[in-house]
């Protein structure tokens, strides 16, 4: 079980956290359905991506040769839904040896205490 | 069951809605023809959303819902244009399912 | 007393936390609390999969589900689009697929995420599992 709520919240709003590789399941591929339906529904929405879950930023992606398609792609349009800000685990980057300049979209990095602070503002935190 | 009907002597593919199975299907005469299921005679501003809806198809991976072809085709095509109504008032039974639908594309997400 | 949502991503064989869900929502559903609801998406929509058959001497998970709903009118929602890739159709989306089956029924329904948007907006809390 993961609590999905924190105390002291100041704000309203929702983080979704991915942590989970694009191709293994179809968890990241629902993430982004339900990011996309919140702010459908006028939800304030936050995205971060730490872990595996950067994985989804890669620009080499040939999701085709397991019969997948690239759903991630999506992600360059959140700006249309009004999410302008992805938050990212600069220590998930580092440890898995990628730079900033193989992700596919601007991102901001953010140290891991930064970015657990930021994602502790928020009323509720979905994780995928 | 199989849903499909003649085109220029090849079989088009579609779901038990009527969207195309095979996007690559696609073709501009053929849009009318989707279009008329809808009950709507395409017009040049239709065409406008049409081409639009595909494009960000091509570039997404996934069709526009709402929120996002308003905004989209505001940044484009300016706001008289990338609001909800001027899109109603061309397809009355939501922009975001009946472009899509023209626009040979995959029917959208139930849930969304 | 605070108002209090449970979304339930987990299948109910798949690891324990389903169950969890369960207990948690009996413990809130009988408590000063509020229980809005529970939502089921992801592997969680499995939950609803009404033909599922359990050993008479272990815990039935959609009885225990359905009384929760009986019991103190907790709505159980299912995202549409989830259970469907999933094969848990209700009969509407059954027909809409040409399915001769299906396997989700009341107290169990099927919504959009829409639902969700509006669990999350009215609790104060909303549980994962």
């Amino acid at each position: 079980m993961s609590s999905s709520s924190t105390t002291g919240a100041i704000s309203n709003n929702i983080a979704v956290l991915n942590r989970a590789a694009p191709y293994s399941g179809c968890t990241a591929q629902d993430s982004l359905d339900f990011i996309i339906a919140m702010s459908n529904f006028g939800q304030d929405i936050n995205v971060f991506f730490s872990d595996d879950g950067i994985f989804q930023l890669l620009k080499e992606q040939n999701p085709v040769a397991i019969t997948r398609k690239q759903f991630t792609k999506g992600l360059a349009a959140l700006h249309f839904y009004d999410i302008e800000n992805l938050y990212v685990c600069s220590k998930s980057l580092s440890d898995r040896n990628i730079d900033e300049d193989r992700l596919n979209i601007p991102v901001n990095l953010l140290p891991p205490q930064e970015f657990y602070a930021l994602l502790k503002q928020h009323q509720h935190v979905v994780t995928f | 069951m199989n849903y499909s009907f003649e085109f220029n002597g090849t079989t088009i593919n579609t779901d038990k809605a009527g969207y195309l199975l095979n996007m690559q299907d696609w073709q501009p005469e053929l849009a009318p023809l989707l279009a008329q299921q809808e009950n709507i005679k395409l017009t040049e501003s239709h065409w406008e959303v049409v081409n639009f809806v595909r494009d960000f198809y091509l570039e997404y991976e996934t069709s526009p819902a709402m929120r996002a072809l308003v905004k989209a085709m505001a940044q484009t095509l300016g706001p008289d244009k990338g609001n909800s109504r001027y899109l109603f008032k061309l397809f009355p039974l939501g922009p975001a399912k009946q472009a899509t639908k023209i626009a040979g594309l995959p029917k959208p997400a139930k849930c969304l | 007393m605070a108002n209090i949502g449970i979304l339930v991503m987990s299948s109910p064989s798949a690891s324990q936390n389903a169950s969890s869900a369960l207990r948690l929502a009996q413990t809130i559903a009988t408590s000063e609390h509020n229980l809005l609801g529970v939502f089921f998406y992801q592997d969680g929509v499995h939950n609803a999969n009404q033909l599922q058959v359990s050993a008479s001497n272990e815990l039935n998970l959609y009885a225990a589900w359905t009384q929760l709903a009986t019991i103190h009118a907790c709505p159980l929602l299912v995202c549409v689009t989830a259970a469907s890739k999933r094969g848990v159709l209700s009969q509407l989306d059954a027909s809409e697929n040409d399915s001769e089956h299906f396997n989700l029924s009341a107290p169990f329904q099927s919504v959009g995420l829409g639902e969700l948007a509006q669990l999350i907006r009215n609790s104060d809390r909303l549980v994962q599992f």
